[in-house]
């Protein structure tokens, strides 16, 4: 068969679809160096390339790209985006724990800072209102614990207008559950709450805000109560500061 | 029955961008040659989803496909050695490996193998792809064929379906479509040079 007969069954050639005689006149043809076969069987690749690309787009799944890499030998490190991922995570969450329990402190030392606050300016005031008494030309004296079997010391004063100031030494803590309850017991009378509070151990200062009747009032005490405080005393009078002896 | 599945006639966007590329086909054929990883990998950027849709076309299975695709990778990673830089074309040859590499799995799927086949193996060897015109798969001449194609008849369309996706023989196409063999033959003829005449190619007056 000449080139020319050829023509037709180059593309089937070039396919791997041809069979027969035609088939072996072009491998015989090209067996010989035909150049017009060799030439057409050029032409009829390109063309079929061209024909092969119409097909639809697919895409393939993202890991083929990294089995073909692998297939020569390319170790894929992973998905560094996942690996970054998962440690930009678990950054965030160290330092979102990081910042909870910073919070948690700083809230913490707030609160202590808070409460020491309000200690100093408690004890301010009382000092405040100490000095107002100790200064005041109006206020009266009294004395409690000079007797031997009175460990507790000090001193009370009473103004008309600003109330009584007991100042103690060696005076206990009140111990657990426990306080020290001040009370205003007039001549003849039933003894009245004047307020509670606590020794540091050695010393306490309380103040009773507010006028009293000097002419009526007999005695000053102070007994151990619940922290709750009592109507009435519970206990016996561990300062006891007779008024105007 | 057969079930006729016409060609697509779009013009993909895969196909545009290796159009785009040709022209760095040689160099990338030089670093395939230097054995260079990344050479691999532009590679398969660049002809990578063109032949995944093709062996998807013929085997229309996605998982097959991607073993195929691999491959077809594989083999060209292992054959460029002989692939002239200068003077083949990259983007047919790597086509016509993938499209080899689906036909032979279909063919062994259906348990087909024909007479006198002729060996794909030795079809698709890189000294085959020299001297094709650099722009085989450029985008004029891919509009000029989808124009022509376009114009064949149904049947003529079928053969050439037949030849090109499921490799058939065309003696196994008159068997699947009942028809003498003759007249198979004068399809295919016929529908090959519309093609070939709209494409100008008809080399040999």
């Amino acid at each position: 068969m000449t080139c020319l007969e050829l023509q037709d069954a180059y593309e089937l050639y070039a396919l791997g679809v041809l069979e027969g005689g035609e088939k072996a006149e072009i491998d015989a043809h090209l067996a010989r160096g035909c150049e017009d076969c060799r030439k057409g069987l050029a032409d009829a690749r390109a063309m079929n390339a061209a024909l092969l690309s119409f097909v639809p787009e697919e895409y393939p799944s993202a890991r083929l790209k990294r089995r073909v890499m692998e297939g020569i030998g390319v170790r894929h490190p992973g998905p560094w985006w996942g690996w970054m991922g998962a440690l930009a995570a678990a950054l965030m969450l160290i330092v979102a724990l990081w910042l909870a329990v910073q919070e948690r402190e700083r809230t913490a030392e707030l609160a202590a800072a808070r409460r020491t606050l309000m200690q100093v300016d408690a004890e301010r005031d009382r000092l405040t209102q100490a000095l107002r008494f100790l200064s005041d030309p109006q206020t009266v004296p009294a004395s409690f614990g000079k007797g031997p079997a009175a460990p507790p010391r000090g001193y009370v004063f009473l103004h008309p207008q600003l109330g009584v100031l007991l100042i103690a030494s060696n005076l206990p803590a009140a111990g657990q559950g426990k306080a020290y309850e001040m009370w205003v017991i007039p001549k003849g009378g039933a003894p009245r709450p004047a307020g509670l509070f606590q020794s540091d151990g050695a010393r306490a200062v309380h103040i009773l805000n507010g006028p009293i009747d000097l002419a009526t009032l007999g005695v000053v005490a102070v007994t151990v109560e619940p922290e709750a405080g009592s109507a009435a005393p519970t206990s016996q009078p561990i300062i006891a500061a007779p008024v105007g002896t | 029955m057969l079930l006729l599945r016409l060609l697509p006639v779009g013009l993909t966007f895969g196909v545009l961008q290796v159009v785009l590329r040709l022209a760095d086909d040689a160099d990338l054929v030089r670093r395939l040659k230097a054995r260079d990883p990344k050479a691999m990998s532009d590679l398969y950027d660049r002809y990578g989803r063109l032949a995944y849709s093709l062996i998807h076309r013929v085997v229309r299975n996605p998982s097959a496909a991607e073993d195929l695709l691999q491959e077809t990778f594989m083999r060209v990673w292992n054959r460029v050695g002989s692939f002239d830089a200068e003077r083949g074309a990259l983007g047919p040859w790597v086509l016509a490996v993938a499209r080899n590499r689906a036909i032979d799995y279909l063919r062994s799927v259906d348990g087909r193998m024909q007479a006198g086949a002729v060996d794909l193996d030795r079809l698709e060897h890189p000294a085959q792809f020299s001297d094709i015109d650099n722009s085989a798969l450029a985008i004029d001449r891919i509009r000029r064929l989808k124009s022509a194609f376009e114009k064949l008849t149904p049947n003529q369309r079928l053969v050439i379906e037949l030849a090109y996706y499921e490799g058939m023989s065309q003696t196994e196409m008159a068997e699947r479509l009942k028809q003498p063999l003759g007249t198979v033959k004068t399809w295919t003829r016929s529908a090959l040079k519309i093609l070939r005449d709209e494409l100008g190619e008809a080399a040999i007056a």
